[in-house]
């Protein structure tokens, strides 16, 4: 399989002080990443810098080929949600979505068809409801999040902490989505969180950061969560 | 919680203010700025006994002032309305704390005491009191004229917090005053001379000044019992909720690409309380040219009208254009990581800016009554705005990166967004650039010269649109990692 992503020397530093250090990286096209690691562990950083929001101190990233602090070429086929943020308060969910919609080139009717497919999802509580996303609960935001960066077929999804502050059937339900896109439809799908749980459920392959350093590169298995556990445990 | 730790409190909150952590430069200038208002009303409450003597010899002076008084209640409460940001959110973290509700909210109460709007009055009133006082009025009644306008004051302080949490009490205010403007209007009933010699028996009589202290004990104890019934979460703390609003913005279609973010730039505007503020402040621009226009002094001089005819349009184009990259700062991440090019987001804004701009004009057709010479020169001006001002307000809102909640009204005065050194030079060819384009041709040529400089400085900048647009488009690009970083700083 092709590498879609391809980390190189990839580090941050905030003065003297060193966040990230990836000397490489390679993530396949259509796997299922997952990323854990403690507080200050690095995820968000990484994130951030696959999608240059934040400058890397020295080497690059590579997203399909593009450079993504050199071309915007990766914008297009690249969606993510990083934190409430990535969120237009005073927008109700459905016009977000088209928002969304209108910058991917995607028309109404196909975002309609989308969020049909996430009826399920949204449990009744999104869609119709008159009220700003500002006015949503914290897990609702999420799931409004969560689904917009589903928009436009995108070939790399990028979530982070996708889990915290859902419920636990949207939880099953989002495990279920991430497992399909990867499956089904060979997105790239780079996820992480803290629950260890759902990380090794969901991913083919999980990273385990600590000080920024990648710690452990495992392809799940039976024996994963027990792996990951023993090492948190320390 | 004794009185003493909540001063403290509130000390460490206005030392700690985002004000102090600026440059000292600009805390000088601040300083200056506060000086310059304190200095202003002072020089007002000395001035306005004396300015009224002169203006109608014949008369009572304290009589007249007390006429007026009116339009001063009515001022007061609107402005407080649309600038008095309500300290309520601040007490949230205290509903945790094993505190009296009882003593919380009378600290709330008496912190709305401490605003920038109770102390302005003082500093008008004092002086002219001091001066009825010298001038030979009675000194008692003098004070007790004073108190009750203070009374007054506070009245007002309180009935704004009514108003704004309760949409009973503003709908009641506002058709309480629309019966009293349109009667005065339609010449029926004149309620102003009764006004006045109301105001005036807190000195005549005296004891009237029963009336104000229980209007403001009232106001206290009103808004002491809606707090006390809403002092939940899900009440009065909370921020106001707004109702979800929808219009038809189709017709913006036809800008084709960059209809998305016209459409959602419109629906910004109208749903946050910051650029409500902003639309309000470039209404309030259109009228500025009557300061100007209407006097004989500056006919004279017609860099100064130039320079007043940018602002009659320029009112949104500047408040608005100033703060581009930072409307959007809350979703700032969002916009640089989705399928958005910097050029089409600049130039919606561009076309955002220059259709208020053309509304502005349009709306500025009543200038014609002043003569044609100053409509013209209006329309020389929207034409530098359009063209020119447009451009020089999108660069400088490049170099200013800071962050903005979209639904906090701007604080009176306190407001230092927006402000820094490269903003205060970035102004300068804004305000001096059409004067200066305007009034070289005038004084070699003539009038008409002048305006057609202005006119074509405009056409020009239109010509270069696509030059301009990349010069900014790269500054943007630059900075985009800096913009991000201060845009996820927390306040």
């Amino acid at each position: 399989m092709e590498n879609i992503i391809q980390v190189k020397n990839l580090s941050k530093s905030y003065k003297s002080d060193k966040v990230l250090d990836i000397e490489a990286l390679d993530i396949p096209k259509g796997q299922s990443f997952g990323l854990v690691g403690n507080n200050g562990a690095g995820k968000t950083t990484f994130f951030s810098l696959l999608l240059d929001l934040i400058q890397p101190t020295t080497g690059q990233v590579e997203n399909k080929g593009v450079i993504v602090s050199l071309s915007e070429e990766w914008k297009p086929y690249t969606s993510s949600f990083i934190d409430e943020s990535f969120l237009i308060g005073y927008l109700t969910a459905e016009e977000y979505f088209y928002f969304i919609g209108d910058l991917r080139n995607t028309s109404k009717a196909e975002v309609d068809e989308l969020l049909a497919e996430f009826a399920d999802f949204f449990h009744g509580e999104i869609l119709n409801q008159k009220k700003y996303l500002r006015d949503l609960s914290k897990g609702n935001q999420k799931k409004a999040g969560i689904v917009a960066a589903l928009i436009g077929n995108p070939e790399v999804v990028i979530l982070d902490e996708p889990f915290a502050n859902l419920d636990p059937t949207t939880q099953i339900r989002l495990k279920k989505i991430i497992k399909d896109l990867s499956a089904q439809k060979h997105v790239t799908v780079l996820v992480s969180s803290h629950d260890l749980m759902h990380v090794t459920e969901v991913c083919e392959r999980v990273v385990v950061l600590d000080k920024g350093e990648i710690v452990k590169d495992i392809h799940t298995s039976e024996a994963t969560l027990k792996e990951l556990e023993l090492y948190f445990e320390r | 919680m004794t009185t003493k730790q909540f001063l403290s409190l509130e000390w460490k909150q206005f030392r700690r203010s985002s004000f102090f952590e600026k440059g000292l430069a600009i805390k000088i200038l601040m300083i200056l700025a506060a000086l310059y208002f304190a200095g202003l009303a002072i020089l007002g409450g000395i001035g306005v006994f004396f300015i009224f003597k002169k203006a109608l010899p014949d008369q009572d002076p304290f009589v007249l002032i007390n006429n007026y008084m009116i339009y001063w209640v009515l001022g007061d409460l609107a402005l407080r309305y649309f600038m008095q940001q309500l300290p309520v959110m601040n007490i949230k973290p205290m509903l945790l704390l094993p505190l009296k509700r009882q003593s919380i909210i009378q600290f709330l109460l008496l912190k709305t005491s401490f605003s920038f709007f109770n102390i302005l009055p003082l500093l008008f009133f004092i002086p002219m009191s001091i001066v009825l006082m010298v001038q030979g009025y009675a000194p008692l009644m003098v004070l007790i004229w004073f108190v009750s306008i203070l009374a007054f004051s506070f009245s007002i302080n309180f009935l704004n917090f009514i108003v704004n949490k309760d949409s009973k009490a503003f709908y009641l205010v506002i058709a309480f005053l629309a019966t009293f403007i349109g009667l005065q209007y339609f010449d029926v009933f004149d309620i102003t001379p009764y006004t006045g010699v109301f105001f005036y028996s807190f000195y005549d009589l005296g004891y009237t000044v029963i009336f104000p202290l229980v209007l403001v004990a009232f106001f206290f104890k009103a808004n002491y019992r809606l707090l006390r019934k809403n002092f939940y979460v899900d009440g009065a703390v909370q921020a106001k909720k707004e109702k979800f609003k929808n219009y038809n913005l189709e017709f913006l279609n036809r800008f084709g690409t960059l209809s998305t973010f016209l459409k959602n730039d419109v629906k910004m505007i109208t749903r946050n309380a910051r650029p409500k503020q902003v639309l309000l402040m470039s209404f309030l621009f259109l009228f500025y040219g009557l300061i100007f226009f209407t006097q004989d002094m500056y006919r004279e001089m017609p860099a100064v009208l130039a320079f007043a005819a940018i602002f009659v349009t320029g009112g949104f184009l500047i408040t608005f254009g100033q703060l581009v990259p930072s409307w959007d700062s809350e979703y700032y991440k969002l916009m640089m990581s989705q399928n958005i090019s910097y050029r089409k987001y600049l130039e919606s804004k561009w076309l955002l800016m220059v259709i208020g701009c053309a509304v502005s004009f349009i709306l500025s057709t009543p200038y014609i009554y002043l003569g044609w010479d100053i409509y013209v020169m209006i329309a020389a001006g929207a034409s530098f705005n359009i063209g020119l001002n447009s451009f020089i307000t999108l660069y400088g809102g490049a170099l200013n990166r800071v962050p903005m909640e979209l639904n906090q009204k701007a604080k009176a005065f306190s407001n230092t967004q927006g402000f820094n050194p490269t903003q205060l030079l970035i102004s300068l060819p804004k305000i001096l650039g059409p004067m200066l384009i305007f009034y070289v041709p005038y004084k070699l040529i003539n009038f008409n010269a002048g305006i057609i400089a202005l006119t074509l400085s405009g056409v020009l900048g239109l010509i270069f649109k696509s030059f301009f647009l990349n010069l900014i488009e790269k500054v943007y690009q630059k900075t985009k990692y800096k913009t991000l970083a201060a845009f996820s700083e927390k306040k």
